[in-house]
C-alpha cells in the first residue's frame, strides 16, 4: 500500500442534502477526516432580518424539509418568548401532536429507507422490497401516517402555515384525532416488531469511543422533546439563553465552519443522545423497548442511534395515543397574542436529529438579530472523531474492504441534514 | 418492459431545503411504481451508487449556489434529453434569492462567514437554473404537489408533452370556495402566485404567502395598488412579496407581467 493515500465518498448517498467525507491516510493510519458539505450558503440569519415574527416562520421552516415543523417549533418558542405570548395548555398539547407526527415522518424514513439498506446490503430500501416487502409495506404506512399528522397540524404534509405565533389557524375535527389514535394503536405492533428487528443486528464495533451527549430536559418529569435547560451526561444543566457559553463554536483549519464542542471536546445529539440521558423516564411499551435493547455499547457507538430511533418511534406512537386521549377532554384552543413589540427569546427543541436552537432579538415588531444552531452543526466534529477511530482499527487490522462502506454507515447513522447545517461550507485558509 | 428500454431518469438536489425530492419520497402509494416504471440511475438522497450516464429525464431541485453546483447542472444538461426544474429554489431561486441582484451578496456573505477565507468552492449569489441552463419544463411547488409530480413524470416517460397550469393560487381558493381574505385586508398574494399547491393556506384561513412563486399571468400592478390601498407602503409590499419569488418577481412587477 502507498504511504499516503485518500478516500473520498462522494456523494454521500441516502442522507438529506449533498455532502462527502474525505478520509487522508498516512503511514496506515487516519490522517485527517473531514466531512464535506457541498451545499452552497444561503443565509438565513441574514434573510430574516427586518422580517415580522409571522413572516419569519413562513421562511426558517424551509431550512430544511425533513424537520420543517421542529424549525417552525423552535423559532415559535424563540419568538413568543420576545413578544410576549403565552399560549394555553390545549394548544400545546396539539404542538406535541404535532411534533411527536414530525418524529414518526423523519425517523421512520431514516430507519428503513435510508440506514437499514446497508445492514441488509441493499443500495435502497425500494431493493430491500423482494425479500422484505413486508417491512417495506409497513415502514411506507408508518411514515404515511407521520406525514398525515405532521399534514393535519402543519396545514400541508411539508412546509405547511397552519401554526403561527399563539397557536394554530385550524384545528383537527375530533373525529379525526380520534382516526388518528386509532391508526397509532395499530402500528405499534410493527414500531415494536422494529425493535426486535434491529435487535437482531449484528452492529460494527470498530469506531467506539467515549463521548459526550446534550439534549433538551423536558420540563416535566417525563420523557420529551422540548425544554429551556440543555443537559449534558457530565451532570450539567444549562439555561436555554446561555447556549453560546454551552456550545462553543470554532474554526479549523481544513474548515470553516461553525463547528461545535462541549467542554473543547466533540458532542452527540440526537434519539441516542435523548436516551441515554431520559431513557430512564420512559414508560410503557417504550420502556419495555428500552430496557430490551440498551447495552453499555450504546454509549460509544453512534450506530445504535437508529435503536435510540425505534424506541422513540414506540415513545411518539404511545405519545400520540395519550395526546390524543387528552385533548379530547380538553377544552378549546385560543389563539394568544403578543403583550410586547421589543424582546429576546431563546427556543430550543429536539429535532428528530437533535436539539435545535433558534434565537431571536425582536425590536419595534421586526427582528433585529437571529441565530440558529442546528443539530448537524453540532454533531459534525463527532462524525469525523469515530470515522478517526473505526477508520484506524480498520487499517490495523488490514479490514479494507468495504471501508468507505463503514465510513458512510457511521456518518448516516447521525441522520445528518446537510441542508439545516448548509450555512456550514467548508473552506481553506489561504 | 426491461431495464435497458425503461426511460432512464436521474434526479438531483443542489441548494435548497430537499423537500421536492423528500415529497418524491414521501409519494408512499407512488414510490414502488416509479422506481418500478423508469430506471433511476440517480437519485442519491434515496440510494447509494448512482450511475452518471446519458439520461432521458433529468430532475433538478434546488438553486445554484457554488462555482461547483453550476458545472455539474451543465454537465447535466449536456447528457439528458430533457431537463425540469422542480420546486421554487431552481425555478424562481428561493427564499435564498429574495435579496439576489440587489447588490448586497458579498456583504451577507462576508457577515455569515467573516472576512478572509477562500472558499473550497466559490459561493454564488442563489440563481434559478434558467440562469445557466436551457430548462425545458418548470414544476413549481415549495414543495412540489404529488399529483402535479406524478401527471409530469408519467407524461414524460411515455413521450407526451406535459399540459401546462397557467392557474393562480386564486383560481383553486375559489373552487375551494373559501372565504376571500383579501376583502378583510389580509396580505394575500394568492391572485399573483401560481397555482398546484390548491389553495393550502387560505383553506386554513391564512393568507397566501406565494411560496410557489410568480404567476407570469399575474395583474401584477392592480395587485400592489390594492395592497397599497390596506393602508402598506410600497417598500413593505415588495420585501414580502420578494420573499419567495426572488429577483424573477422583481422582474415581473417591473416589467407589468411576463
Amino acid at each position: 500500500m502507498a504511504n499516503k493515500r485518500s478516500i473520498t465518498i462522494e456523494p454521500l448517498a441516502r442522507v438529506e442534502g449533498h455532502g462527502g467525507i474525505k478520509v487522508e491516510i498516512k503511514d496506515n493510519k487516519v490522517d485527517n477526516v473531514e466531512v464535506r458539505i457541498l451545499e452552497g450558503p444561503r443565509l438565513f440569519e441574514e434573510l430574516v432580518l427586518g422580517k415580522t415574527p409571522q413572516e419569519d416562520l413562513s421562511i426558517v421552516p424551509r431550512i430544511c424539509a425533513i424537520c420543517n415543523l421542529s424549525h417552525k417549533y423552535a423559532a415559535l418558542r424563540g419568538l413568543e418568548k420576545a413578544v410576549g405570548v403565552k399560549v394555553d395548555s390545549t394548544t400545546h398539547l396539539y404542538r406535541e401532536l404535532m411534533h411527536h407526527g414530525e418524529m414518526i415522518e423523519s425517523h421512520s424514513l431514516h430507519i428503513y429507507f435510508l440506514a437499514l439498506p446497508d445492514f441488509l446490503g441493499y443500495d435502497n430500501a425500494v431493493a430491500m422490497a423482494d425479500k422484505y416487502g413486508d417491512t417495506v409495506a409497513k415502514a411506507l404506512q408508518l411514515k404515511k401516517f407521520g406525514n398525515k399528522i405532521m399534514r393535519m397540524m402543519g396545514g400541508r404534509m411539508i412546509h405547511g402555515e397552519n401554526p403561527v405565533i399563539g397557536g394554530f389557524s385550524r384545528l383537527p375535527s375530533k373525529e379525526n384525532l380520534t382516526k388518528v389514535k386509532e391508526e397509532a394503536i395499530e402500528l405499534l405492533d410493527f414500531a415494536l416488531a422494529t425493535i426486535d428487528l434491529l435487535g437482531n443486528l449484528e452492529v460494527p464495533d470498530h469506531m467506539e469511543r467515549d463521548t459526550q451527549f446534550l439534549c433538551c430536559k423536558p420540563p416535566s418529569e417525563e420523557y420529551g422533546y422540548h425544554g429551556d435547560i440543555l443537559m449534558t451526561s457530565d451532570g450539567e444543566e444549562h439555561p436555554v439563553e446561555n447556549y453560546k457559553n454551552v456550545i462553543k463554536e470554532r474554526v479549523v483549519s481544513h474548515s470553516f465552519a461553525k463547528r461545535s464542542q462541549y467542554n473543547e471536546k466533540p458532542f452527540t445529539v440526537g434519539a441516542l443522545a435523548r436516551v441515554l440521558l431520559l431513557g430512564e423516564r420512559l414508560k410503557g411499551k417504550a420502556k419495555q423497548s428500552y430496557d430490551k435493547l440498551i447495552t453499555d455499547r450504546w454509549y460509544r457507538n453512534p450506530l445504535f442511534n437508529n435503536h435510540a430511533q425505534a424506541i422513540e418511534q414506540v415513545y411518539s406512537l404511545e405519545g400520540i395515543i395519550d395526546t390524543v386521549n387528552q385533548l379530547l377532554i380538553s377544552e378549546d384552543a385560543r389563539i394568544a397574542q403578543p403583550t410586547q413589540k421589543t424582546g429576546v427569546g431563546t427556543g430550543a427543541v429536539e429535532a428528530p436529529r437533535g436539539t435545535l436552537i433558534h434565537h431571536y432579538e425582536v425590536k419595534e415588531g421586526v427582528i433585529v438579530a437571529a441565530d440558529f444552531i442546528t443539530p448537524t452543526a453540532m454533531f459534525l466534529d463527532d462524525i469525523e472523531a469515530f470515522i478517526r477511530t473505526g477508520g484506524d482499527h480498520l487499517l490495523a487490522m488490514n479490514q479494507l474492504d468495504n471501508i468507505e462502506l463503514q465510513f458512510e454507515m457511521i456518518a448516516r447513522a447521525y441522520d445528518p441534514c446537510i441542508s439545516c447545517s448548509a450555512h456550514l461550507v467548508e473552506v481553506v485558509y489561504k | 418492459m426491461t431495464t435497458t428500454d425503461k426511460p432512464k431518469v436521474g434526479i438531483y438536489g443542489f441548494t435548497g431545503c430537499a423537500g421536492d425530492q423528500l415529497l418524491i419520497i414521501h409519494t408512499e402509494d407512488e414510490i414502488l411504481n416509479l422506481f418500478g416504471a423508469t430506471n433511476i440511475q440517480s437519485f442519491v438522497m434515496a440510494s447509494s451508487n448512482p450511475i452518471e450516464g446519458d439520461l432521458d429525464v433529468a430532475f433538478i431541485e434546488g438553486s445554484v449556489s457554488t462555482e461547483e453546483e453550476k458545472e455539474h447542472l451543465q454537465e447535466i444538461r449536456k447528457r439528458s434529453k430533457i431537463l425540469v426544474a422542480i420546486g421554487n429554489c431552481a425555478v424562481n431561486g428561493g427564499p435564498q434569492a429574495m435579496y439576489t441582484d440587489d447588490g448586497g451578496y458579498e456583504k451577507r456573505l462576508y457577515k455569515v462567514y467573516g472576512e478572509g477565507v477562500k472558499f473550497v468552492s466559490k459561493p454564488l449569489e442563489a440563481k434559478p437554473i434558467d440562469t445557466y441552463v436551457e430548462v425545458d419544463y418548470y414544476l413549481p411547488g415549495c414543495p412540489i404537489s404529488q399529483p402535479q409530480t406524478f401527471a409530469l413524470i408519467s407524461r414524460l416517460i411515455h413521450g407526451t408533452i406535459p399540459e401546462p397550469y397557467p392557474h393562480p393560487v386564486c383560481h383553486e381558493c375559489k373552487l375551494n370556495e373559501n372565504h376571500c381574505l383579501l376583502l378583510d385586508e389580509k396580505f394575500c398574494i394568492g391572485p399573483i402566485t401560481l397555482g398546484g399547491c390548491g389553495s393550502a393556506c387560505p383553506n386554513h384561513g391564512l393568507p397566501c404567502v406565494g411560496c410557489w412563486g410568480p404567476n407570469e399571468d399575474g395583474n401584477f400592478a392592480q395587485h400592489l395598488k390594492l395592497l397599497e390601498s390596506f393602508g402598506l407602503t410600497k417598500e413593505e409590499i415588495i420585501r414580502r412579496i420578494r420573499g419567495f419569488g426572488g429577483s424573477k418577481i422583481i422582474k415581473f412587477i417591473e416589467n407589468g407581467g411576463k
